[in-house]
């Protein structure tokens, strides 16, 4: 195989399945991940346990084993045979929102106790207060943390494979078993990725000294 | 739906002496893989700070590539290609030694020892650069420097983080395997293939790497508690 062509058999999994994947898996956690953070905050017990139950022990698994759950035991739960994709997509998913909500949950708390106060001395009950007054302001603090994050579900995206999902990092094996040359292929797959995930890290970077900058003179 | 659970699976013969020896070689490869970070990790650190430019635009270089990778691939490119730099005796004398062991930990050192040198750096960042000041005007070297004022300060510092980076290391030596190293999610996994106790199976194997992360930052709460420098935590933990 030529090294173009190579490249071209990468390239096409890399954007099918592991782009779209972490991009909906993101898409989902994002939301959800608010409200589990929102939940952590909570005076209730009965709110504020599981949820914090929920985001120790995910973020105390290795993803592997979440995939592995969600791929043998899914079929069990909703009694349809389950595909590969969507099991890998649902364990991305999982596994995002636990650690997409410790990030909002330091972005909430990050913001100071007297916005708080103010929102609610100007009437606004504590869910406007929270959607209109905390959330923007924590949002923006925490972006560049969020999309770090994001960066590394790209990265574990490629996980999928252990589930025999056909993503980049499995298509290089086929190809590989295929043709031989583990050299050519793997240094192409880690060039690849290194290429892509320097260039948006360098942006992110960017991103978070210009709002720091912005914080400091607001 | 879940009828048919049959727990005793897990330590009945032939599974139950397969998955002991699993858990102990997924302790062995987190606790080496953790070792090589730290020390990688240090030097590196310690280098992007070095008074020579090429030391810190090499140690820039690691730090860089091995974040900007996908460890999966990276255990890959190690596994396949580093022994292809052999000629072919050695490299066989490599595989006997276990390579798909050694690949693993060595991956896993790689790639959390770019981390740790982040932490290093951040936490140099706390230790002050006064203090480096006043070391050096003293009359010790920069080596002398680094070994007798700032790395046992920083240490100290860094704890918390090396402590969330060895549970790292614990959750990613389940990928080791991928490349057929028997350890907890590997033989986890072959049970419920072969008996379809899903299950029983995934229990063990989640619970295995939970409890070993609840453990160690059990004790590494004990020791950061012990070895606190007054003053210093709060300012790491925000660098």
């Amino acid at each position: 195989m030529s090294v173009l062509s190579t490249l071209a058999a990468l390239l096409v999994p890399l954007v099918r399945i592991n782009l779209i994947m972490t991009l909906t898996a993101v898409a989902i956690a994002l939301p959800v991940s608010c409200l589990v953070a929102a939940a952590r905050l909570s005076r209730w017990r009965a709110v504020h346990a599981p949820v914090t139950a929920y985001v120790n022990v995910l973020r105390s698994s290795p993803l592997v084993m979440i995939m592995f759950w969600a791929y043998t035991i899914g079929p069990m739960v909703t009694g349809h045979p389950n595909s590969a994709y969507v099991s890998a997509l649902v364990a991305l998913a999982a596994f995002e929102i636990a650690y997409f909500a410790e990030i909002v949950r330091a972005g909430l708390q990050s913001v100071p106790i007297g916005q708080l106060d103010a929102a609610l001395a100007s009437g606004l009950d504590s869910r406007q207060a929270m959607l209109l007054v905390l959330l923007p302001q924590a949002l923006r603090r925490m972006l560049p943390s969020l999309l770090t994050q994001s960066l590394i579900a790209f990265q574990d995206s490629t996980i999928a494979s252990v589930i025999s999902v056909p993503d980049v990092m499995q298509m290089t094996n086929v190809i590989n078993a295929r043709e031989q040359d583990p050299v050519l292929l793997y240094a192409m797959l880690a060039g690849l990725f290194f290429v892509i995930c320097y260039t948006l890290s360098q942006t992110i970077r960017r991103l978070e000294s210009r709002t720091r900058q912005r914080m400091a003179l607001a | 739906m879940f009828s048919g659970l049959d727990w005793s699976i897990l330590w009945r013969p032939p599974f139950g002496g397969q998955l002991r020896d699993a858990i102990l070689l997924t302790t062995e490869i987190a606790f080496y893989a953790w070792v090589g970070a730290l020390v990688i990790g240090l030097a590196v650190g310690i280098a992007r700070e070095a008074p020579a430019a090429p030391v810190r635009a090499l140690a820039t270089a690691h730090v860089e590539l091995f974040r900007n990778i996908p460890v999966l691939v990276q255990l890959f490119f190690v596994y396949y290609v580093l022994p292809r730099l052999l000629p072919p005796a050695e490299r066989h004398a490599l595989f006997e030694l276990g390579w798909e062991m050694w690949s693993a930990v060595l991956t896993l050192a790689l790639y959390s020892s770019a981390k740790i040198a982040e932490h290093v750096r951040a936490g140099l960042n706390a230790v002050g650069g006064g203090i480096r000041m006043a070391a050096r005007s003293t009359g010790l070297s920069w080596g002398q420097t680094q070994r007798f004022v700032v790395l046992p300060l920083l240490l100290r510092v860094i704890a918390p983080s090396l402590t969330s980076e060895f549970v790292t290391i614990f959750k990613g030596s389940s990928l080791a395997m991928m490349v057929g190293v028997p350890e907890t999610a590997y033989v986890t996994q072959q049970l419920g293939t072969e008996t379809f106790h899903w299950v029983e199976a995934n229990t063990l194997g989640t619970g295995v790497y939970l409890v070993c992360a609840w453990l160690i930052a059990g004790l590494m709460s004990v020791i950061e508690r012990r070895t606190r420098v007054p003053g210093l935590i709060g300012r790491a933990a925000r660098g």
